[in-house]
């Protein structure tokens, strides 16, 4: 078959005339390709993907603190933390798949990717981070217990684990050693792979340089400082929960120094954010009058009632509160308030996500009209459906907190922060 | 299980990272179309699969075959740089088979392009329909295939 032939027929099947014909009847005038759609494209899943690679990238940051960093003080959220961080991991696809059309054609970016593509990319990065940070970092944590735990469990359990151990049963010093070793190196590649992952959600938004709401090279920035304040919030909040369901006393030092991160964390995102606030009103380019009217008008209660006062300048000031006069609060005014803020920050990111993925789309780059966009509540875009994979991680982590935070089973004990590796 | 003494943690990551890899590279092999890349860097068999579609438009000069008159007229006049079927619709059919009919258009197709909007170029001839003649017969005074022609 001749190939100019098959082009020239290509190219002539998809001629001027099909989009005056067929697209021209619903516009006046020029239009965009993405103004020739009735309502923005991307919806609630799409808000929710970047949200949950969030989560993930900072509570593996808030599991570091404990490895890398050696806060001894944030032991006992360790494991929680990065079991976290698995089941979230475990569910970033799904909102993205929801949102397929033909999600059994998933695969085909992953068997024939090109560098020019991010979502390609995207697979490989989702991939390296699930595969050689996460599961390596976990399994060589509780490789020592899957060995115990295998021996006394019966049933499906001790199959489980002994599935999990790989086969290796060497229990000696010598050989946990080298797992807190090895586990040590993993996370501290671990710390760039998490910035990696979410910095790169954020360029794949910030490198979309025909739309001003997006096109910044400070987004991959912003994405993982408030990446790492909603993972932290996050962590803060399953321990709570998790000890107040176990009826088991909460640590108030791990929780002060969870809060304390949490603080430092979100003076630094909100002095970001801020900055680059002051640098699009102060530059204020030919698109910001676009800007001004979306930030003030369009989504003027997700950004400035959400993701300011409630996700920052409320919790700011609580967490700030709490770091000033922290000995003369008592544990229960400290604990309500810690819950609060961390509460407030997960929403607030939640709605710093949707300025971001909705707001970019609700104007275009002939920055003339705008769109609206309405939720429903049934639907592939609908309230319920977001609802249904925003809890999946949850039930997920529900899962492995009874499979490998058991309080029947009994942990090593080995301290998961071994002095630094001498030979 | 130690080979050449090493750890046998490592061993095992090594072959579950080799079984992994492996299996992406079988997956890979067995799931990429055969003919992509055969042209590009997509699936070569793509362009048959659309040329096997029922095409939807002739193209301007299929039309000259046996509308000669309206074909030199158009390229002779202010609508020259259009194509017959921007006005008169997709036209495949027709020209297979001038049985197949064709629409002929009314004013409202000239709105299409020629209503006073701000965001066409300057350079674009606009009319405020209403102002202009609100009969909207236009025909009346242009000829279609040229214009500025008065029939
Ligand atoms: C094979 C010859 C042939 C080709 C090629 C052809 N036409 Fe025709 N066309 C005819 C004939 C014959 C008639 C008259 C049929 C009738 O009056 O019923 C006609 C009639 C028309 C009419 C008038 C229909 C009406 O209702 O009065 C239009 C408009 C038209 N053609 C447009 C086109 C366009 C545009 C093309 C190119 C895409 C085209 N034709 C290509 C043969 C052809
Ligand atoms: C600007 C839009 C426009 C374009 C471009 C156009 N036509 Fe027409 N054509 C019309 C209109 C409007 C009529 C109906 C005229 C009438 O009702 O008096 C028409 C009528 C016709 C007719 C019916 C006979 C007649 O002359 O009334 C034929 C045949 C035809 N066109 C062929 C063509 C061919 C061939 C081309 C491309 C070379 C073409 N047209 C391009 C608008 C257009
Ligand atoms: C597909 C778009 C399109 C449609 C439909 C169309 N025109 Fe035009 N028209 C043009 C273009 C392009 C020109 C060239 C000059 C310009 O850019 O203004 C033009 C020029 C003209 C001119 C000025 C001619 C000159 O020589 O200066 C007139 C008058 C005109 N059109 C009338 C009409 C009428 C009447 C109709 C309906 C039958 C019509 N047009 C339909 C695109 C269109
Ligand atoms: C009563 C006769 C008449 C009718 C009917 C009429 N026009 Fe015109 N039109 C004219 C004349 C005369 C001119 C040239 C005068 C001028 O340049 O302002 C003209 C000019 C134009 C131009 C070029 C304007 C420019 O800026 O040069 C366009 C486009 C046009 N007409 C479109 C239409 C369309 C579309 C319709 C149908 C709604 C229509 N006309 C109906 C008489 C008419």
């Amino acid at each position: 078959m001749d190939v100019t032939n098959v082009m020239a027929h290509v190219a002539s099947s998809v001629d001027v005339t099909n989009i005056l014909v067929e697209v021209a009847p619903r516009f006046e005038g020029y239009v965009y390709p993405n103004e020739a759609s009735p309502e923005p494209l991307w919806g609630i899943l799409i808000v929710i993907y970047p949200y949950i690679t969030g989560l993930v990238a900072g509570a593996f940051i808030m599991a570091s603190l404990v490895r890398v960093f050696r806060v001894q003080a944030l032991e006992p959220v360790y494991r929680l933390s990065l079991l976290t961080a698995l089941s979230f991991m475990l569910c970033a696809t799904m909102p993205l798949l929801l949102h397929l059309g033909h999600p059994e054609r998933c695969y085909e970016i992953m068997m024939t990717p090109h560098l020019t593509s991010p979502m390609a990319i995207f697979g490989f990065v989702y991939a390296w981070y699930l595969m050689a940070v996460l599961l390596l970092e976990l399994w060589f944590d509780y490789r020592q217990d899957f060995v115990e735990w295998s021996q006394t469990e019966p049933g499906f359990r001790g199959m489980l684990y002994r599935a999990l151990m790989l086969g290796v049963t060497d229990e000696s010093e010598a050989a946990v050693k080298l797992d807190m070793k090895l586990g040590w190196i993993i996370s501290i590649i671990g710390i760039p792979s998490a910035f990696l992952l979410h910095g790169y959600v954020g360029f794949i938004f910030g490198s979309i340089k025909a739309n001003p709401w997006w096109g910044n090279v400070l987004m991959p920035i912003i994405f993982i400082l408030s990446a790492m304040v909603s993972g932290i919030a996050l962590c803060v909040l399953n321990y709570m929960v998790l000890t107040w369901v176990r009826r088991k006393k909460i640590d108030m030092r791990c929780l002060d120094m969870m809060a304390m991160f949490l603080f430092y964390a979100l003076v630094i995102d909100a002095a970001v954010e801020g900055l680059d606030w002051i640098h699009r009103i102060y530059s204020a380019e030919e698109d910001f009058s676009v800007i001004r009217y979306v930030a003030t008008e369009k989504l003027f209660y997700t950004l400035n009632i959400g993701q300011a006062l409630m996700g920052t300048v409320l919790p700011l000031l609580m967490l700030g509160l709490n770091q000033v006069v922290r000995k003369r609060l008592s544990d229960m005014a400290r604990k309500r308030m810690y819950f609060a803020s961390a509460l407030m920050i997960v929403l607030g990111v939640f709605a710093m996500r949707w300025n971001v993925v909705i707001g970019g789309q609700l104007f275009s780059k002939s920055l003339r009209g705008f769109m609206s966009y309405k939720m429903q509540f049934i639907g592939m875009e609908g309230w319920l459906l977001g609802l249904v994979v925003l809890s999946i991680p949850f039930i997920i982590l529900t899962v492995m907190i009874k499979l490998f935070l058991s309080e029947r089973l009994p942990t090593a004990g080995h301290t998961p922060h071994p002095t630094p590796p001498s030979n | 299980m130690r080979l050449f003494n090493m750890p046998p943690q490592i061993v095992r990551l090594c072959l579950v990272t080799i079984g992994i890899v492996g299996s992406y590279l079988v997956a890979r092999a067995v799931l990429t179309p055969p003919s992509f890349r055969e042209y590009g860097f997509f699936r070569g068999d793509a362009l048959k699969d659309i040329m096997a579609l029922p095409p939807q438009y002739g193209g301007k000069v299929s039309c000259d075959e046996c509308h000669s008159d309206q074909f030199t007229k158009l390229n002779k006049g202010g609508h020259k740089r259009l194509s017959c079927e921007v006005c008169h619709g997709p036209g495949y059919a027709h020209t297979q088979s001038p049985d197949a009919g064709m629409h002929k258009p009314t004013f409202t197709v000239c709105s299409k392009c020629h209503e006073a909007n701000p965001s066409r170029p300057k350079t674009h001839k606009q009319i405020v329909l209403k102002e202009h003649y609100a009969g909207g017969k236009c025909m009346e005074c242009h000829v279609p295939h040229s214009p500025a022609e008065v029939p």
